[in-house]
């Protein structure tokens, strides 16, 4: 294991500390300058030290709607080379634009990531991340790039075509989502393949697990691993580093975490292209300032669950309220319902009162297959429709 | 950090000029700091030295408090500052020159030998009247003078100023071998693209505030400075 950026992931507190006072005052300088609603927010307020912060603005989600879609941006267009989109509030799109700088510094970022799970410039890596994670995958390959790793520039979606690759292209570095870890070791049980013969060392899961799931991964598939944490509207991945000991240390010296209420707020020290100052993130998390042991000084960081009614089902993130349009154009319109994730299947339980079929076709005309069929089409999600009674008093109405 | 500059305004009568400039320069650095005319760079170096009193904010060299005192004192604290448009005694002789500049240096003379092994030029022209050399030369002059203190940290103010595409080359050679010695140099520039070529990081300075601080490598590439300061884009 290494610490690829040492100079900045060791870094002095009183050092980093100056350098964050420095690069925060230069950032409110230039949103004032080049942002009008960062202007109208920030007025001339002149920051004296980091313990000013609070004074300072929040940006939130509603802001970037509102701003939709370069609104935000510090820079013309044409100097954005990179447009990225994320999953706003309801389901609306956020747009997120980098420059060359942003780029590049994501590519160090992320390498950051790769050195701290033991991945050198002597590993292949084979990402698959699915096309829904499209960005993502390409913070990884310009991370990888940086270190000189070999990347397998193919994402194969299909599960027997991932272990054919992972035994032809002998990669020892996968980076994958949880869900699809989980579906490969199903894969590799059903087709008795030993993971010993795989040549896999280290598993980069996109988004952190719990101990049970990770162990279940690491004997599965035999190999190491380690999770990442990462926010589309900030960077994902690149955000932080899960250090050699297993704890998530952000990266100070870009970014500024504060945790509000419970609620992790992130400014972006030195993105051009689109910085964010105390931006919410409708994430729960903790800070800790202990010493680590692998020697990285960034603040420790334990996420937690979403403080906003977003959910992930097979890495798909949505909003209860996307399902509920999605419902209101179907049969289930004005139908009262209840949404379960779970990891595999979203499963949504419709009340229905006995006069619901009174006019329909029962058993020819089902709107359940229709309903399910319209989830995966437009949000692409897997869904279970199950009737019920009604109950007293809860769940919307489509 | 050998340089450690907090919220630090200044300014001249009733107008301020810096409006709480923050930077810092660690032990062995180049670090640039960028501008157009009337940024407030110059302005700020001197309330660092101590030319120009702070308004308020702090100064730390080598983690002393140093803010406000004279400049004199920042000599003994090992910081030289290397004034815009050279300043030499343009009456007395390259020899001259050198040897004040280590004044309150007891070694200056042995010291001396050194500092001319850096400055073959000068070492040519000893005897010369400073007056006399060319503006390359005088600003070779000007920093051999500040390097006759043995400083650790040197504040140059835009030592291009002037000069020959040729001579500005030179002089940033000599810059960048100073920190090869182990010199730390805070240096003040109009010269976007020579400046960020030999530094390690830079700040960018607009009407008394600072406004960019990166690598200068990334600097180099950033958007506003490529149009502003670089001429591209």
């Amino acid at each position: 294991m290494s610490t690829f950026d040492r100079r900045y992931e060791q870094i002095s507190r009183s050092e980093l500390e100056q350098m964050q006072l420095e690069r925060l005052q230069a950032l409110l300088a230039r949103l004032r300058r080049n942002v009008r609603r960062y202007r109208e927010k920030l007025g001339d307020f002149r920051l004296q030290s980091l313990a000013d912060l609070p004074r300072l603005p929040f940006t939130t989600q509603e802001d970037m709607v509102e701003s939709f879609p370069y609104g935000m941006f510090a820079f013309p267009l044409r100097e954005v080379i990179r447009l990225h989109s994320t999953l706003g509030p309801g389901g609306k799109p956020l747009v997120i634009g980098h420059t060359r700088n942003d780029l590049a510094l994501w590519s160090r970022l992320v390498a950051r990531q790769l050195s701290a799970s033991g991945v050198t410039a002597n590993d292949v890596i084979l990402i698959s991340l699915g096309g829904l994670t499209q960005s993502g995958a390409v913070g990884y390959v310009r991370g990888a790039e940086l270190i000189e790793a070999s990347v397998i520039a193919e994402d194969p979606l299909h599960i027997d075509y991932q272990l054919a690759m992972l035994q032809n292209y002998r990669p020892t570095t996968l980076i994958t989502t949880p869900t699809n870890a989980l579906d490969l070791i199903r894969a590799i049980e059903q087709r008795r393949v030993d993971p010993q013969s795989l040549y896999l060392r280290t598993v980069l899961l996109s988004r952190p697990v719990d101990r049970e799931t990770r162990e279940q991964i690491a004997s599965g598939l035999f190999a190491a691993v380690r999770c990442n944490f990462g926010l589309g509207e900030i960077l994902d991945p690149g955000l932080c580093v899960e250090c050699e000991v297993g704890l998530f240390h952000i990266h100070e010296d870009q970014f500024l975490a504060e945790v509000c209420e419970g609620e992790l707020v992130i400014t972006t020290l030195a993105r051009e292209a689109m910085p964010l100052l105390r931006y919410r993130t409708r994430v729960a998390a903790e800070l800790c300032h202990d010493q680590c042991a692998c020697g990285r000084t960034g603040v420790l960081f334990q996420p937690g669950p979403r403080l906003d009614h977003r959910h992930q089902v097979r890495e798909i993130s949505f909003y209860e309220t996307q399902v509920a349009e999605v419902l209101a154009q179907t049969r289930a319109a004005g139908l009262r319902f209840h949404l379960t994730p779970s990891e595999r299947q979203l499963q949504i339980a419709l009340e229905i009162s006995e006069d619901y079929f009174a006019s329909a076709m029962w058993p020819a005309d089902d709107p359940k297959r229709s309903i399910e069929a319209e989830l995966l089409a437009r949000l692409g999600l897997p869904a279970e429709v199950r009737y019920v009674e009604p109950r007293a008093g809860s769940g919307p109405a489509a | 950090m050998l340089l450690q500059v907090r919220n630090l305004s200044c300014g001249y009568g009733s107008l301020e000029v810096v409006h709480g400039a923050s930077l810092h320069v660690c032990h062995g650095e180049i670090v640039g700091l960028l501008g157009a005319n009337g940024a407030g760079k110059s302005s700020l170096l001197k309330a660092i030295i101590g030319l120009l009193p702070p308004w308020a904010g702090e100064v730390f060299i080598d983690r002393r408090p140093t803010t406000g005192q004279p400049p004199w004192r920042s000599v003994s604290n090992s910081t030289v500052l290397v004034p815009e448009g050279k300043m030499i005694f343009a009456d007395m002789t390259v020899r001259e020159n050198l040897i004040i500049g280590g004044y309150h240096n007891p070694d200056r003379i042995r010291h001396l030998e050194t500092v001319l092994d850096g400055f073959p030029r000068l070492r040519e022209r000893l005897q010369q009247v400073a007056g006399t050399l060319s503006g390359g030369e005088q600003q070779m002059l000007a920093l051999g003078r500040a390097l006759m203190a043995r400083p650790r940290l040197l504040l140059l103010d835009e030592p291009s100023m002037g000069l020959a595409p040729l001579m500005v080359k030179e002089v940033f050679t000599s810059i960048r071998k100073m920190k090869d010695l182990g010199l730390t140099v805070l240096l003040i520039e109009q010269n976007a693209n020579a400046a960020l070529r030999i530094a390690d990081r830079a700040y960018v300075m607009e009407t008394g505030e600072i406004v960019l601080e990166g690598p200068a490598a990334d600097l180099a590439h950033n958007p506003e400075v490529k149009r502003a300061y670089l001429g591209k884009g």
